[in-house]
């Protein structure tokens, strides 16, 4: 990301150097008694700290105006507080008024224009958050993301599992939904895991085009994916696995090699929370109950299948 | 009383192949590892670190490093990735590999037992760190695997990619799903999603070895005839990729110790009969990352085990065959070996 920004780092050490020349020419460098340690370590730690916090955001986001924002309010209060760094050791005639200037009137600019980066920052992440929402529902927990998809994985899943089931009652149950792709192995044995990778990710896509504003899709595992339908009874929890597997059924994968989509069903398990029940569920419970429908869906299908051939 | 046969002195002592050998071809294995990781952005330097693999040697077809390379790509890769599920995509893309003669045979296999003879017999190839044992027990067939070469951290990982490997091949064979039980040693890993979703149904962690077992019925049922077009890329075999010997050194001291239990063997018997000098002996199996008595434990704990249950034999018969004074001293070796007693063990 920072080749993106290599304009803006030149035209800061430019700056930076600027100032260190033109102190040089017009003031006196201090002995070495004169020094204040607490005020070099102080005011250098602040430039110091104020450049790190630049090259981060500038390493993380792209360019934009948010980022110009929060990257020129950086820079200015980086430059004052490396002029104030400075004159710890450099004396300034009395008469010199610039660097009083850039120490002075640098700091508040650049925290002005901090805070309106800050504040159109925080308008694109409300933007994002529910751009993710399907995702992660309230709680953003970013190491355990799943590098193909994007989604979340098992761990997640439980955790959400878990809390879903301490507030649930009997009046909301909550559905959970297991999506298997078929024979997705022999996708990956003819056209390489790349490919399989490919389209693992358009489908988990096309999964969350499928689903309702407060539902949440992980990827359990392999081509597994989990669909978590807080407050759904069996015959809405039935309605969106069909229309998930119809969606499934009429997508048109394209792999890169060859011109000839290639099309894919997927078998669904689906466990409902039984709170009338003396046990109460747990999330491996429900997984497991979720697992053992999938399993059946699987030889169903199978089944059917050798009948047909 | 029936007359003991002696057994023929080992005029030519084992061959094996050990952590330092070329004979690991670089092209399957490593090229695999290496593509998954760098799908998975792993950056080259790291990935490469501290294993002399250079990224352009890889696809030569002739090309082969040692297992002791292999193993710290391995650790590399583990090292940077959060990710869980390597060992199983490498183990669905392991079989049947690139190198035209062997997966010919594995691909022509028109059962589950001709599959297995095929796999054993080019082990030293398709699996070289972590070798397959093939036996039967009563109405079921076990493969089960012995560290190579000293896999150390490395071997849970080994372990996954060939069982997901196996697994995965003899699916797509019998195109149908075998019900295999699948036994680990180790704990249930926080990932054991992957496990359900690569392997499929019956697992069982907190075992006393690493196992996949089936019925034997399935051995013999016939496959139909492959009729997927070969894998592109083949390479040619040359003469002497087969050629080479089908077991570690770890696998070969164990083999070794597993069939001249009778003679209760010892380190300076088996040394000599590995040709070499005791100290030598020592020092290559510290090589190895293990001791001599490492071994023999394992190779008795699995015999007691096999004995136990399988065979029903009474403690006193078992304590017998492993040269024990008596029943207290196996009881503590046992609980020691499998932290089971031995009553634990039966039922």
């Amino acid at each position: 990301m920072l080749a993106l920004h290599k304009w803006k780092l030149l035209f800061l050490a430019l700056a930076a150097n600027l100032a260190l020349v033109g102190s040089l020419a017009s003031g006196d460098i201090k002995t070495t008694s004169e020094w204040n340690w607490l005020d070099i370590v102080g005011e250098g730690g602040l430039a110091l700290l104020a450049l790190i916090w630049l090259l981060l955001i500038l390493h993380s986001r792209p360019a934009g105006r948010v980022t110009q924002f929060l990257s020129l309010g950086l820079s200015a209060v980086f430059i004052a507080g490396f002029q104030d760094w400075l004159d710890e050791f450099i004396y300034f005639p009395e008469g010199a008024l610039w660097d009083h200037w850039i120490e002075s009137g640098f700091m508040p600019i650049g925290l002005i224009l901090l805070t309106l980066g800050i504040y159109h920052w925080h308008k694109e992440q409300l933007l994002i958050t529910e751009q993710l929402r399907k995702r992660e529902r309230l709680f953003r927990e970013h190491r355990g993301l799943d590098f193909t998809t994007s989604l979340s994985g098992a761990h997640y899943l439980r955790v959400q599992l878990q809390h879903e089931l301490a507030q649930g009652n009997q009046e909301n149950p909550l559905a959970l939904v297991l999506i298997d792709i078929d024979n997705f192995a022999q996708i990956n044995r003819r056209y390489g895991n790349r490919e399989g990778d490919n389209l693992l990710h358009s489908l988990s896509e096309l999964l969350l085009l499928n689903i309702r504003r407060n539902d949440l899709l992980c990827r359990y595992a392999g081509d597994r994916f989990a669909l978590l339908l807080p407050n759904t009874g069996k015959l809405m929890a039935n309605t969106i696995a069909a229309e998930i597997s119809q969606a499934v059924r009429h997508f048109a994968f394209k792999p890169q090699q060859q011109q000839d989509s290639i099309f894919h069903s997927v078998s669904i398990g689906i466990a409902f929370s039984c709170g009338q029940t003396a046990e109460a569920d747990t999330p491996d419970s429900l997984i497991a109950r979720a697992t053992q429908a999938l399993l059946h869906a699987k030889e169903q299908r199978d089944s059917q299948q050798l009948r047909a051939a | 009383m029936s007359k003991s046969v002696e057994l023929p002195l080992r005029s030519v002592p084992p061959v094996y192949y050990e952590r330092d050998s070329t004979i690991v071809h670089s092209h399957f294995w490593p090229a695999e590892l290496i593509e998954l990781a760098q799908a998975r952005v792993i950056p080259e330097h790291k990935l490469l670190r501290h294993t002399g693999i250079f990224c352009e040697d890889i696809h030569r077809p002739d090309h082969r490093i040692c297992p002791e390379q292999l193993l710290q790509l391995i650790q590399n890769i583990t090292k940077n990735t959060s990710a869980d599920d390597l060992s199983f995509l490498v183990g669905h893309q392991l079989l049947p590999g690139k190198i035209a003669v062997i997966s010919d045979q594995l691909m022509a296999s028109t059962n589950l037992d001709e599959l297995i003879d095929a796999l054993v017999e080019h082990q030293a190839f398709l699996s070289p760190l972590i070798n397959i044992r093939r036996c039967y027990e009563g109405d079921e067939l076990v493969l089960y695997w012995q560290d190579a070469c000293g896999a150390e951290d490395s071997f849970i990982f080994l372990v996954e990619a060939l069982t997901t490997a196996i697994s995965s091949l003899a699916r797509w064979r019998s195109n149908s799903r075998l019900p295999w039980q699948f036994y680990f040693s180790h704990k249930a890993p926080v990932y054991i999603e992957q496990y359900e979703v690569h392997l499929g149904g019956n697992i069982h962690f907190d075992c006393q070895r690493n196992a996949m077992v089936i019925h034997r019925e399935y051995c013999y049922q016939a496959w139909a005839k492959n009729t997927h077009a070969s894998v592109e890329n083949f390479l040619a075999a040359s003469r002497n990729t087969v050629n080479i010997p089908t077991k570690g050194f770890l696998a070969a001291v164990y083999d070794y110790l597993h069939s001249n239990i009778a003679t209760d063997p010892n380190l300076e018997q088996t040394a000599a009969d590995f040709g070499m000098s005791s100290a030598t002996f020592k020092r290559k199996l510290k090589k190895h990352r293990s001791h001599f008595q490492a071994i023999y434990d394992q190779v008795r704990k699995d015999l007691a085990v096999y004995w136990i249950n399988q065979e029903g034999w009474s403690s006193e018969q078992v304590a017998k065959k492993l040269h024990f004074h008596d029943v207290a001293n196996l009881r503590r070796a046992f609980k020691k070996w499998t932290g089971l007693t031995l009553l634990a063990a039966r039922s």
